[in-house]
């Protein structure tokens, strides 16, 4: 992967954008809690991390004086990979790697690591916050950095916490002054507690709970057809239970409909491998493209393509007929290389025929 | 990364697997459950583990003796293991299960409403009973992928079946 080449890119950014658009306080605060945060770096994702926590140490001593301090929170290893996907405010555009949180199909130890996201998202989103003071030319100057990766979700995800940022501009100024009062009391650092919400460890892990679960939330909106326009948890939730539904008694009808077909339960492979690579992968495609894609999309500017497509084929999904194939092959021409799957398709054909 | 086409080739493939190990001439409700089963191990079996609904499913097909041919075929399976995760799940959930009571509220009524449609979905996907929030969404995403991958899979094999016999 592109961990390594990215580091060094990694440092100059943050640099430069420390330089220019957070002020050297500010950056402190970041490259300190990246420090704190890192205790082990256990992924390889992790190495572009180490980089940069290697930046300001000196720097780093010099925090623990100073009147704004971040509570370090549980010596949990933090899920580094999650950590990239949400600390974007620096719009560290290399930072960003494929979120590993929804590579499930890769099928690594992310559902080990998730437990670990918490201390990490809560410390962000106390950063965020934090670097609310030096503000709103900030957020508008870090947009046109943050639109770069046109990853749909990171996006949505910074609109909201730049959304959370923009408004919490006023209370900002009094929770410097609630955390002041805590740093010089305790050893610590502090988490800076947004205004109105209460700071002890319960409801701060409850509180990182509920935003996990919410970005999952998004996920699946943006999974299920239909669900983007809608708001609410609950309604989304009835849509989603629709979806897995339908989905579930299609199959079971489609078991039907092939038992019905065959009156023994053997298929000609042969032929169902020459004559279907071709169909399944057309046809295949629409279904599969967004919800394999996405989770490793870098920095890929078809985002939205993907989710156009997807609605489009959950309309047509009921009218599936034999048309289908004309309908999938030119938009996915810009999708993926369509050409070199298919041979490869093909090919898988073959290999499969032989084992079997 | 995983490309869609060799990824629904290898559901097709244990899938015919499973099938191949079925006894002739069943009638046509045997064979629909047959089919079924296969589909769906095959597709449970492809995640690798990954993902906890993958596991509850193949643990579900192999508890029933009818099934244990096409479940063992498809792939190896360890039974003894999901059995007792599952149990050991079903203990914790039953002493998660007492709660307090709440007020009536405007935030407590969607929460209920919340709570209501989080019941239905553990309901809903294979071994859902066990997970708390966050597992459950992210397991509903997985298998929402997956089944739609499994859709594709047997609508292709299906329409191409019936354009043959036509």
């Amino acid at each position: 992967m592109e961990s390594n080449p990215g580091t060094t890119e990694t440092r100059s950014n943050l640099t430069a954008s420390d330089g220019g658009q957070v002020t050297a306080f500010e950056s402190l605060q970041f490259t300190d809690e990246i420090h704190r945060l890192i205790l082990a770096p256990t992924t390889i994702n992790a190495s572009s991390f180490t980089a940069l926590v290697e930046l300001p140490p000196p720097q780093a001593v010099e925090l623990l004086h100073s009147p704004d301090s971040t509570k370090f929170i549980a010596a949990k290893p933090p899920n580094v990979e999650d950590f990239k996907g949400s600390f974007r405010f620096p719009s560290n555009t290399s930072l960003i790697e494929p979120d590993a949180r929804f590579s499930v199909f890769s099928g690594e130890a992310n559902n080990g690591n998730e437990n670990r996201d918490s201390p990490v998202s809560k410390i962000l989103n106390s950063n965020l916050e934090k670097a609310v003071k030096s503000e709103p030319a900030e957020t508008e100057s870090a947009q046109p950095l943050v639109s770069d990766p046109p990853v749909e979700k990171r996006r949505i995800k910074r609109k909201g916490r730049e959304n959370k940022v923009k408004g919490s501009t006023k209370k900002s100024k009094t929770a410097v002054n609630e955390s002041s009062e805590d740093a010089e009391k305790l050893p610590y650092v502090h988490v800076r507690a947004r205004r109105g919400q209460a700071t002890d460890s319960h409801s701060l892990a409850e509180r990182a709970r509920r935003e996990k679960i919410n970005a999952r939330m998004k996920f699946l909106q943006e999974l299920v057809p239909g669900c983007n326009k809608i708001s609410g948890t609950a309604l989304v939730l009835d849509e989603i239970i629709n979806h897995v539904q339908s989905l579930q008694r299609q199959v079971e009808f489609l078991s039907m409909r092939l038992a019905a077909v065959n009156p023994r339960i053997d298929f000609n492979l042969d032929s169902v491998f020459t004559s279907e690579s071709g169909s399944l992968m057309d046809s295949n495609f629409p279904g599969l493209v967004m919800p394999v894609m996405w989770p490793e999309v870098q920095g890929d500017g078809h985002r939205q393509q993907y989710q156009h497509q997807w609605n489009s084929d959950a309309l047509q999904q009921p009218v599936w007929g034999r048309e289908v194939h004309n309908n999938y092959i030119t938009p996915e021409k810009s999708l993926l290389t369509y050409d070199s799957s298919a041979n490869s398709v093909t090919l898988q054909a073959n290999q499969l025929k032989m084992e079997l | 990364m995983r490309s869609p086409g060799p990824l629904k080739q290898k559901i097709l493939k244990k899938w015919m697997m499973g099938l191949q190990r079925c006894k002739k001439n069943m009638s046509i409700l045997e064979r629909k459950r047959a089919i079924k089963l296969s589909a769906d191990v095959a597709m449970a079996s492809l995640r690798n583990d990954a993902a906890y609904w993958s596991r509850v499913l193949i643990a579900k097909a192999v508890n029933e003796a009818n099934n244990k041919k096409i479940v063992q075929k498809v792939f190896t399976i360890r039974t003894a293991a999901c059995n007792k995760r599952i149990i050991r799940s079903k203990k914790i959930l039953k002493r998660a299960r007492r709660r307090r009571k709440r007020t009536a509220q405007a935030s407590s009524i969607t929460k209920g409403l919340v709570r209501k449609r989080r019941r239905i979905l553990k309901s809903l996907i294979p071994g859902g009973e066990f997970m708390n929030g966050v597992t459950l969404i992210e397991e509903t995403l997985d298998y929402i992928i997956s089944l739609r991958a499994q859709f594709d899979v047997m609508e292709s094999l299906a329409r191409f079946s019936e354009n043959q016999s036509q």
